[in-house]
Formats: structure tokens, C-alpha cells, sequence
């Protein structure tokens, strides 16, 4: 499945970096729709698997959730591309979540997020995490952004 | 639109109440959200989705910034319904 971003497109819109990034492809952007799908293949290699847990892995809900959350920001990116371009600060400020299935090594985990509300300085996103079709997760996400002053020109 | 304006202040107020935790009463109509409420833009934003829910008019993102307390909502409202 091809990604509509490169690598580096998705580094320099989301700040973060292994082992904290949880989007490996950008596979649809419905800028109408407002709406983004993403990917993150999830190997049997990921770190977190070591200790959730010895002999059974399975992905933790609040690494599911950081996923959704980090695909709630290239939704902002693809919305706001002026905006995301300044590379503002984005900080999580409230979560409402529901899990549904467990994750588990092999899967291709695709999260999608839809704009209920978003603005240049917040956002509220309804977010699904979906594995062969079936919806694994789902969240209300609600996140706020601060564009530093820009003194650097 | 003929709508009862008290009735829409009452329920502006209920809801800003139930998304920012604070008493009904303790929610002056010109209290500063983000000064005297202690309001964050999030919440803000909270508050508009919900307006927008309940009386099915989009609010327009640069309306927002001027939304300051109940009274702008309220003047809004008055002017959108």
C-alpha cells in the first residue's frame, strides 16, 4: 500500500520520533470529508511487545490511542498546511476512548480521524483504529495547538 | 427566528457549565472565559461543537477568537438564529 507522504513529510509534520512514532504511511486524505486515514504496521518486533506481554503480546491501548492522536495531527497538517507548517506545539487535552478488540503482531492497523471540529488552535477529532476491516478502537480526541511566536523570521 | 432568547440563554449557560465544571452560578454573563473562568482553548472549541450541535448552525472559525464570555455567545446566537 502505497503512502501519500514520504517519510520525511510525516517527520516534519509529527515532532516525534522512534520509539514514540506510530504512523508509518499516510494512506488517504479527504480534505472535504476532512478526514485522513493512516497506517502502522505492527510487527512482531515492536519494543512494547517485550513487556505487554512476555508470551502474549498484544498492543497496548494507550499506544493505540497515541496513534490515533498522531494521525488527529496529519489531519491538522492536511487542513491547516500553513498552520502545521510553523511547526506549532500540540498538546492532548482530552480522551474518551473504547476498545473493542485486541491488537495483535502482524496486523496492518489503520487509523482513521475525521474533523468533528478543528480550528488553527484545536481540534476535536473522531478517531478509529481498524484491523481487516473491523473497528479494533475508537476515540473522541480532543487536542490543542500554540504556534510559538515566530521571532526567528 | 422567533426563539424564546431567555430559553437559549438558559441553555448556552447549562452547557457551558456542564464543559467547564463550573456553577451555574459562579458563570457571570461578562466573565472573561479565558481570564476570570480560566477557560482553555480547547474547552472553547468544546463549547462552540456543542452550539453548533444543539442548534445546527455552524459557527465561523473567525468568529471564534471574539467569544470572550456568555454575552458574545449570546450576541452571536441572537444574530445566527
Amino acid at each position: 500500500m502505497e503512502s501519500l507522504w514520504s517519510v520525511e513529510k510525516i517527520r516534519s509534520i509529527l515532532p516525534h520520533r522512534y520509539p514514540f512514532l506510530f504512523i508509518d504511511k499516510v494512506i488517504k486524505i479527504n480534505t472535504n470529508e476532512r478526514k485522513v486515514t493512516c497506517l502502522k504496521d505492527v510487527t512482531a518486533n515492536e519494543y512494547y511487545f517485550q513487556g505487554h506481554f512476555p508470551g502474549r503480546p498484544i498492543m497496548p491501548g494507550v499506544i493505540i490511542v497515541e496513534a490515533l492522536a498522531q494521525t488527529s495531527i496529519i489531519l491538522y497538517a492536511a487542513l491547516k498546511p500553513d498552520q502545521a507548517a510553523k511547526k506549532p506545539l500540540y498538546y492532548l487535552g482530552k480522551v474518551e476512548a473504547k476498545f473493542k478488540k485486541a491488537v495483535l503482531p502482524g496486523s496492518q492497523l489503520f487509523l482513521q480521524a475525521e474533523a468533528e471540529k478543528l480550528v488553527a488552535t484545536a481540534g476535536i477529532i473522531k478517531a478509529k483504529a481498524i484491523v481487516a476491516d473491523e473497528v479494533v478502537a475508537e476515540a473522541s480526541i480532543s487536542f490543542g495547538v500554540k504556534i510559538e511566536d515566530d521571532n526567528s523570521a | 427566528m422567533a426563539k424564546n432568547i431567555d430559553k437559549i440563554k438558559q441553555e448556552v449557560k447549562s452547557l457551558v457549565s456542564d464543559i467547564t465544571e463550573i456553577p451555574e452560578a459562579d458563570l457571570a454573563e461578562d466573565a472573561k472565559f479565558t481570564e476570570d473562568l480560566g477557560v482553555d482553548s480547547m474547552m472553547a472549541l468544546e463549547i462552540v461543537a456543542s452550539i453548533e450541535k444543539k442548534y445546527k448552525t455552524p459557527v465561523p472559525e473567525e468568529k471564534i477568537p471574539n467569544l470572550q464570555s456568555l454575552k458574545d455567545i449570546y450576541d452571536l446566537l441572537e444574530e445566527l438564529l
